[in-house]
């Protein structure tokens, strides 16, 4: 980064969690003023104590607070912000939020409002791709009405999907006929709910598949920096747990089609700002178009790792209407990064969310490791919010040397108060397939499962330390422990003798 | 350690030659030593319920004396008869609808309520047939896991 003049004085973060802590790192890189926004429950929240001042705007609902357009403009103005990064999920992709700061007179941090409108609609999007001559996953080009035959004519298994979804929400896996006018009224209903659009359409199921995504940053001066893939097939309920670039495989050619393809879908809007393209890639190396993301992923951190770029720091630059250097347009991309994602999720119960209080909280650290995290010790999980509680990321020369390290990182990585996905995360590191870079999206449900049943050393180390824990916690107390020794001996030998 | 019965996950266990040594006891933060080995562990709880986190796996571990044992077994021989039915959270996440009033006389499997986690509606069944008593919970409203939702009888 330069030293000379910030972009802007100050910047309205209008998220929550990891990806507020991250915008205001780079706002702090940058010179920028950072300015948090919190709902009631977040008032001491981790981010709002990163930023330099932070502003209420209503209920722990989101919808109440962080994902109300009225409220983040007010605090907008009452900051003196002059721009807004969305970060990812709540307003990021909402076209009306983006057209509202712009009319603010602000600075929408992120694609423009009509890329958002156009692309939002993934059903439209799937049209304008292929008319890009992208290939798109076989299946309806216009809403699917409650005719059968369509569904039929692709054949099972299918996918239904919410025209304004996207992200894994709104799908539906049907295997069969039977299931097939069932499922059609609830991805229906599931759709109104939860986007007040009931409309879907049908994709025919690409499996086996890879989930591989292609970074997109552009400038307003037509300069558009395509900076690698990332692969994130490792999914539960469609939803991402795993990323890692460069994708272990895809080969070069395949590459190249898909940045092709990835060109050419952002070419259909006018677009700025950071996006990804998502591609499923079949065992015949055939990419198909799923949708495009016109915000900052997740998962930007793996990209930021091979590239040595700050993703969220040139949003910011090309927002204020910085040219994209060279440097940037044609980045080399250096060694093998991964994420993983630490959930409130339960991997031996369907990776079933959990709640509570986080208790202990030791994060990795160490060469080539780096946490985005929005939890810290003693402090209790929001059930209104994401149950994302930290990323763990790595970065080595090679792809074996980036699985070890991120073994060593795990077995750093320790949390208290309630179970986390991070056990699934940790017994991944040791398998074959994943070490060997064999696996697609259905991984988690054919290889995992619920999980291997505990060994004798797992056994015994459990119950050498809730044993000892007992007896330490007895002796810290006046009161002794109960000599029950004996009295146990007498009982056990006379299960023993009635059993 | 003799003195108590240990069940790692319902089933008996033993520690062997393994050594705890505290880290920061209040977080439960601490490691297993032995035969120049050590393990990082999370260790939680008390009396004698605990849980121990090994390489990111939370195992539920109960370490009782005899009389506790006793009592244990003697507190679930009571409960297996029924009486009024506590209908609570199974997942944390937002109530989206509630479909039931209290009076309302419901089937098993009777839809009650719909809370939305992780992204997806789950709809909360009821467990029995009964009469709602008592709706603990408003459409929109936050709730974690073992919350009270309603109540049958």
């Amino acid at each position: 980064m330069t030293g000379g003049t910030p972009p802007f004085r100050r910047l309205l973060v209008a998220n929550r969690g990891e990806i507020a802590v991250r915008i205001i790192r780079a706002c702090r890189e940058l010179g920028i003023s950072p300015i948090a926004v919190h709902s009631d429950v977040d008032a001491d929240a981790l981010h709002v104590r990163a930023a330099d001042r932070s502003e209420l705007i209503g209920a722990a609902a989101a919808r109440d607070s962080y994902l109300s357009i009225d409220a983040v403009l007010d605090a907008a103005r009452r900051s003196g912000a002059e721009a807004i990064h969305p970060g990812y999920g709540f307003l990021s992709e909402n076209a009306g939020f983006a057209a509202a700061v712009e009319e603010a007179g602000l600075v929408f941090v992120g694609p423009p409002a009509g890329a958002l409108e156009a692309l939002g609609n993934k059903l439209a999007a799937r049209r304008s791709a292929a008319a890009a001559g992208v290939p798109i996953v076989p299946g309806t080009t216009v809403a699917l009405e409650d005719d059968t035959a369509t569904v039929l004519e692709i054949g099972f298994p299918v996918m239904l999907k919410a025209a304004a979804g996207g992200g894994g929400r709104g799908m539906r896996r049907v295997d069969a006929e039977t299931d097939l006018a069932d499922a059609m009224t609830a991805a229906r209903r599931e759709a109104a709910a939860a986007f007040g659009d009931g409309t879907i359409y049908v994709e025919r199921m690409v499996s086996p598949a890879r989930h591989v995504e292609v970074q997109l940053l552009g400038d307003r001066h037509g300069g558009l920096a395509v900076l690698g893939e990332r692969d994130c097939s490792v999914q539960r309920r469609h939803q991402k747990l795993v990323e890692e670039s460069p994708s272990p495989a895809i080969d070069d050619a395949t590459r190249e089609a898909l940045f092709d393809s990835a060109r050419r879908v952002a070419g259909t809007v006018e677009f700025h700002n950071a996006a990804t393209v998502e591609f499923l890639v079949d065992a015949d190396r055939h990419h198909y178009f799923l949708e495009m993301n016109t915000r900052l992923q997740v998962e930007h951190g793996v990209t930021e790792l091979v590239t040595g770029l700050d993703l969220v720091g040139w949003q910011i630059r090309v927002a204020a209407g910085e040219a994209l250097p060279a440097a940037v347009l044609d980045a080399p991309r250096r060694g093998h990064a991964i994420e993983v994602r630490i959930y409130a999720e339960d991997p031996y119960h369907d990776f079933r969310p959990t709640s509570g209080r986080v208790t202990a909280w030791r994060m990795p650290d160490g060469p080539g490791v780096r946490v985005d995290a929005g939890m810290e010790a003693d402090t209790d999980l929001r059930p209104e919010y994401d149950p994302l509680l930290a990323k763990v990321l790595v970065h080595a020369d090679d792809r074996p040397s980036a699985i070890a390290r991120l073994r060593r990182a795990l077995d750093e990585t320790r949390i208290g108060g309630l179970q986390t996905d991070a056990g699934f995360l940790r017994w991944l590191v040791d398998d074959e397939a994943f070490a060997a870079g064999d696996y697609d999206t259905g991984f988690i449900a054919e290889r995992w499962q619920n999980g291997p049943p505990l060994t004798d050393e797992d056994r015994s180390l459990a119950a050498a330390a809730a044993t000892m824990a007992r007896a330490s916690a007895a002796t810290a107390r006046p009161v002794a422990a109960t000599p029950a020794a004996s009295a146990w001996a007498l009982a056990a030998r006379r299960d023993g003798l009635r059993g | 350690m003799s003195d108590y019965e240990v069940l790692v996950d319902g089933q008996k266990g033993d520690g062997g030659s393994w050594q705890l040594e505290w880290e920061d006891r209040d977080h439960g933060l601490a490691r297993l030593v032995a035969e120049g080995r050590s393990f990082p562990v999370v260790v939680e709880g008390g009396g004698t319920e605990w849980s121990v986190s090994i390489r990111g796996r939370r195992i539920p571990v109960v370490v009782r004396t005899w009389r506790e044992r006793l009592r244990a077994e003697a507190e679930t021989a009571s409960q297996a008869h029924s009486g009024p039915t506590t209908v609570k959270a199974t997942l944390p996440g937002l109530v989206v609808a509630v479909t039931v009033a209290v009076g309302d006389a419901v089937e098993e499997g009777t839809s009650l309520l719909t809370i939305e986690a992780m992204k997806m509606q789950n709809e909360v069944r009821a467990p029995r047939a009964g009469r709602v008593t008592e709706v603990s919970v408003l459409s929109g409203q936050a709730v974690a896991t073992g919350a009270t939702l309603l109540r049958l009888e």
